[in-house]
């Protein structure tokens, strides 16, 4: 299980409230994420778990609360200053870039990656070229690591369900992240691809010492995949624990999982 | 044989075309084209009339004084285009195609009552720096070769990735790290200077330049050149550009029945070729006849 936390967390959410109208979405939540840690966020349907994904990545501005990113507040963020700072997700309701090439994609997310003096790129010189060789096949490592180096010509609108939620996380590491936010990565996913998926998210956290916050309905594959757990219930953090520690309190039982313990 | 003067005329199409692409191949709709052609077409027609050094009789004519003609009208084109470009390029859809139209009429308007402009006669008798349509052919095909060659490499750059992904989706692309003001700014400037450049030739190929060069129709015009061409790659435009300033010009024996035909071809284009002439599935069915195959050039 988890040592004890260093004393800087990597992403601190402090009392972050978000208001549509006349709902809260989102409750003065609290919760941090510690470097190299896999954290869960679970929750019944509409409980603000992708409304606090929206805040973290710089889309929805909190009507209250603020974001801390090693330790230091993220100032107006915009999506992709968020990016920059090292954060990347996936969208519950997939995003991809539908009528580019599979391998693209990838390559949008290396965009940074892929600066170069202007005028080698505008003559095509050799230097440009061998960087663009360079730039392809980490596109295409980044592809074999999810299974989808055979389909990277194929447009990313052609792929079926769970490969294009694999896409969507090969083109998040991309931009090379050290916070990986997923948002329901196993959702319309069969059993055995949501074991490979676990297998998978075990792997690119080695692979490139990230650190996970991961929002997923399936609970034994939360329990099992997750150092720490957060529940949020009607925009309301109600609990906050190691798997051990979430299953058996009460307020989550009560809430969310419905009385089975 | 096509007339000469008609393909200057063409070729001057298919430049507004690829400025009218730029934008829209980064999902931007933005229609401001006639008015930055206006702009370049009025510097060029009050450089050389108003400043003696740059008219006929000077040692710099043509060629320097053309070229500074097209370097001050580009400058201020992007000039004018990074200042409104912030706020407009803000909207997205339909509005920033009614932003941009606005943007046409407000100059159209601007360059009927401004002092220096020629009110609605405008500027008459500018210089030509060449003798015969040939000289304008030449000089319209270089352009057109430099801003083709231009997009065809922008494609190829991480922009041109930046521009796809922000028509595909630009708030992923905005999460993946693009900077996607700047993409969309960047090509509404170079869109600008393309077509500042080809109303600089223009001015002189017309010989009088007036508030009717850049207009609302125009803006329609300049559209129909991409969508019927085609907006998946820069020769769509090109395409479009060539063939939809010819029909008019082709069809001028059969009278004002031509107007109708025009409109029936660009409304029919669609119906058949609904992603335009030169398509994706085109080009790849091309490239495996091209000799000179480019790895990264390559959709
Ligand atoms: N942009 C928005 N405008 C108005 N209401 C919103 C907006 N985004 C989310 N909401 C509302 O906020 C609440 C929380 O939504 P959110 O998408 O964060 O839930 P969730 O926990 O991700 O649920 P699910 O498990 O169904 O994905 C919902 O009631 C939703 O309707
Ligand atoms: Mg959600």
């Amino acid at each position: 299980m988890q040592q004890r936390p260093p004393a800087e967390p990597l992403l601190a959410i402090e009392a972050v409230s978000c208001r549509f109208g006349g709902l809260l979405a989102l409750d003065a939540v609290s919760l941090q994420v510690q470097e190299g840690e896999i954290f869960g966020l679970i929750g019944p349907n509409g409980a603000g778990k992708t409304t606090l994904f929206n805040v973290i990545s710089g889309l929805t501005p909190p009507s209250g609360g603020r974001v801390l990113w090693r330790g230091t507040p993220m100032s107006r963020p915009s999506p992709e200053r968020v990016n920059r700072l090292g954060i990347a997700r996936t969208f519950q309701n997939l995003r991809l870039f539908d009528s580019l090439p599979v391998i693209e994609n990838v390559l949008v997310g290396l965009h940074h990656a892929a600066r170069q003096p202007l005028a080698g790129a505008l003559l095509a010189s050799p230097a440009f070229r061998r960087r663009q060789a360079v730039l392809r096949s980490q596109a295409i490592e980044l592809l074999a690591l999810v299974d989808l180096a055979e389909l990277a010509d194929q447009t990313a609108a052609s792929l079926s369900y769970g490969d294009r939620r694999r896409l969507e996380i090969a083109r998040a590491l991309a931009t090379a992240p050290a916070l990986l936010l997923l948002d329901e990565p196993a959702a319309g996913m069969n059993p055995v691809e949501k074991d490979d998926l676990c297998a998978l998210i075990d792997r690119i956290r080695a692979h490139f010492a990230l650190t996970v916050l991961i929002i997923e309905h399936h609970v034994p594959l939360m329990m099992r995949l997750c150092d720490r757990l957060a529940v949020l219930n009607f925009g309301e953090r109600i609990a906050l624990g190691t798997p051990e520690q979430v299953r058996h309190d009460p307020a989550v039982i009560e809430a969310y999982l419905g009385g089975q313990p | 044989m096509i007339d000469p003067t008609l393909l200057v005329q063409m070729v001057l199409g298919a430049l507004l075309g690829l400025s009218v692409y730029l934008p829209l191949s980064g999902g931007q709709l933005s229609l401001a084209t006639p008015g930055f052609y206006a702009i370049g077409g009025y510097m060029a027609a009050l450089l050389s009339t108003g400043w003696p050094a740059l008219g006929g009789a000077a040692p710099l004519y043509p060629l320097p004084s053309l070229l500074l003609e097209l370097g001050l009208a580009g400058a201020l084109a992007a000039a004018v285009a990074l200042a409104i470009g912030g706020p407009v390029l803000k909207l997205r859809g339909i509005y920033l195609a009614i932003a941009t139209i606005s943007l046409v009429e407000i100059l159209r308007v601007l360059n009927l009552n401004l002092p220096f402009t020629g009110g609605a006669v405008g500027i008459f008798a500018i210089p030509q720096p060449f003798s015969d349509p040939a000289g304008y052919l030449g000089a319209a095909l270089l352009l057109l070769l430099l801003v083709g060659l231009l997009c065809q490499r922008l494609e190829g750059m991480r922009f041109g990735r930046a521009q796809a992904a922000i028509r595909d989706d630009e708030l992923a692309a905005s999460c993946m790290g693009i900077d996607t003001a700047r993409v969309k700014l960047t090509a509404f400037v170079i869109s600008a200077v393309i077509a500042a450049l080809t109303g600089v030739l223009s001015a002189h190929f017309l010989n009088t330049w007036n508030a009717r060069q850049g207009s609302f129709d125009a803006s329609i015009t300049t559209l129909a050149f991409v969508v019927f061409g085609g907006s998946r790659s820069w020769l769509g435009p090109i395409a479009g550009g060539l063939a939809l300033t010819a029909v008019p010009e082709l069809l001028r024996p059969i009278g004002d029945l031509r107007l109708i035909v025009y409109g029936l071809v660009i409304v029919v284009g669609p119906v058949f070729f609904p992603q335009g002439l030169i398509t994706p599935e085109l080009l790849k069915g091309l490239a495996r006849w091209w000799p000179w195959r480019q790895r990264e050039a390559a959709p």
